[in-house]
């Protein structure tokens, strides 16, 4: 610092600038290094809910990079791990069917990111998907859970978008945690990397 | 450079086994006067056993012709096994039951390749609500399970009752498609006493928490038990990756002499069924979550039981469904 000062004005403040971001980048590099390092793979329990119907599993297979051409309703629940931008990612994709959603509450507990998704093209049902994500959003356990909607299907041309979605279920409303709406088609990947990299974002800045 | 030495030394114990089994066929033949195709015939009886062991030494031939007999049309059956007779120089005349021997097998082995494609084509083709064939299936199906209690309308809540997710089945088929319909209209149809136990058990809260007191007020609306057509399309999951993976070859070729058929790949639907239902009562899981777990170790129990050539998954029909299976 000392150094810098000695020098006339004009030049030091180049130099300083320079060297400060040489030094910033550096220091960059290093810690990300050093994350890596100390934290392999960190894991991330991500958790998918949502209807019936709604692509959660298309979705998780999409994620796994897995065939996608022969699936079948989801009878309990399926797990995949995904490596991720320097995280594990544990998705846990919990059937939507109605008799099963009072289990989705065994599943709560140390969920790092809710990931909701939506048959945009379902539109009889808008109402029932936001009871429902609207009932998870109160319970306690999830609690400052950051939430991701994935305006799914939007490879039809009867579905709604995102934005319209956004409003129906009255989103700006969430004041008490970090939350996204993205569009999305699980069938053909549009999106998903858009709401993966939020979701991998939203975690980041929790654990700081 | 060490790796390259080994993939080297590997290649020559390869070519050297090669040229070993070779020169032992070779003597074999000479030793006992028949060719590798004859030897499997007159040491195996028919089924599994025999025609697999064909199969592979077809695959493995050094003639063009006997690898390219196992994708040929079934019509040309015949004419290839004349082709092979001649071209090994078999006397058919001398050996009159080798033609017919691998005739048979020849055809199983073809037709598990047609059975193949046509069970992909239904599996491809979805359900469609404006096709009346399939909206019939559909209601066949309702009528099958429910005899009893008219459906209110096509779209119904009712549904839920004979383990549809929702109040329309059309989006439970998915990546089953019209296959996992034709699967459970089968089952139905020639099954019945088993598919409306099965159907009534997965209504029925479970057996020991039912002498449970405290069991009703604890969990109110917690039927236990699957949802009865889900649990279809998901065996029909597990049949179809059977029988893509070859593993079912086992079974259809003890049970089909020729051709294998859809109805064979609908039985072992049935079957399939039978024994997941008894499996899992077995099992005894505590809710439906554990649903992918017991359907995975059941999985591993039909592939390891398919391991035996004898192995034939057949389902047990009551007598008085018999005539109806065999129509």
């Amino acid at each position: 610092m000392q150094h810098d000062l000695k020098r006339p004005h004009g030049a030091s403040d180049v130099t300083f600038s320079g060297v400060s971001r040489r030094k910033g980048n550096k220091m960059g590099l290093l810690s990300i290094l050093r994350k890596l390092k100390s934290t392999p793979d960190q894991e991330v329990r991500i958790l998918l809910l949502g209807l019936d119907n709604g692509g959660k599993t298309t979705l998780l297979k999409q994620l796994a990079s897995e065939d996608i051409s022969h699936i079948t309703p989801t009878q309990g629940f399926n797990i995949k791990s995904v490596q991720s931008q320097g995280f594990k990612l544990n998705v846990w994709d919990i059937g939507g069917q109605r008799k099963i959603r009072p289990y989705w509450r065994n599943y709560f507990e140390n969920t790092d990111v809710l990931i909701y998704v939506i048959d945009s093209a379902d539109r009889k049902r808008f109402e029932e998907t936001g009871q429902e994500l609207a009932e998870l959003l109160d319970e306690e356990k999830l609690s400052g859970v950051p939430v991701l909607i994935f305006a799914n299907k939007q490879d039809l041309l009867t579905a709604a978008p995102a934005s319209e979605i956004a409003e129906g279920l009255n989103l700006h409303t969430i004041r008490d945690r970090m939350w996204q709406i993205q569009s999305c088609s699980a069938l053909t990947g549009e999106g998903i990397q858009e709401g993966m990299n939020w979701v991998c974002k939203s975690v980041n800045s929790k654990k700081k | 450079m060490k790796h390259f030495l080994r993939v080297v030394t590997q290649f020559f114990v390869f070519l050297y086994c090669k040229c070993l089994w070779r020169g032992l066929k070779f003597v074999v033949r000479r030793l006992t006067g028949r060719c590798e195709l004859q030897r499997i015939c007159y040491n195996n009886k028919p089924g599994a056993r025999r025609t697999l062991k064909i199969e592979s030494s077809m695959r493995y031939s050094k003639y063009e012709l006997l690898q390219s007999a196992l994708s040929i049309h079934p019509d040309k059956v015949e004419k290839t096994i004349n082709d092979i007779m001649a071209l090994k120089k078999i006397n058919p005349d001398t050996n009159p039951q080798l033609g017919i021997s691998l005739q048979a097998s020849l055809l199983q082995i073809v037709g598990y390749r047609s059975l193949m494609a046509a069970v992909e084509k239904l599996r491809r083709e979805p359900y469609d609500c404006e096709n009346t064939e399939h909206e019939n299936m559909l209601m066949k199906l309702w009528k099958e399970l429910r005899p009893d209690t008219p459906l209110t309308g096509r779209i119904s809540k009712q549904w839920c009752e004979i383990g549809f997710q929702g109040n329309d089945p059309k989006t439970d088929f998915r990546g089953m498609g019209l296959l996992g319909l034709q699967n459970l209209l089968y089952f139905a149809e020639h099954d019945k006493p088993t598919a409306l136990q099965m159907l009534q058990d997965s209504l029925q809260p479970k057996h020991n928490e039912l002498n449970n007191p405290d069991w009703e007020q604890k969990n109110p609306d917690k039927a236990i038990g699957y949802s009865f057509a889900i649990v279809g399309i998901n065996i029909t999951d597990l049949a179809y990756s059977l029988l893509v993976s070859g593993a079912l070859k086992t079974h259809l070729y003890n049970v089909a002499p020729e051709m294998p058929s859809l109805q064979h790949f609908q039985q072992t639907f049935c079957y399939l069924m039978q024994e997941f239902h008894r499996f899992w009562i077995e099992e005894d899981p505590s809710d439906i979550m554990e649903f992918n777990r017991v359907r995975s170790k059941f999985h591993r129990r039909i592939l390891r039981q398919l391991k035996n050539p004898d192995m034939a998954l057949c389902p047990h029909f009551a007598a008085s469904d018999l005539h109806l299976v065999n129509m």
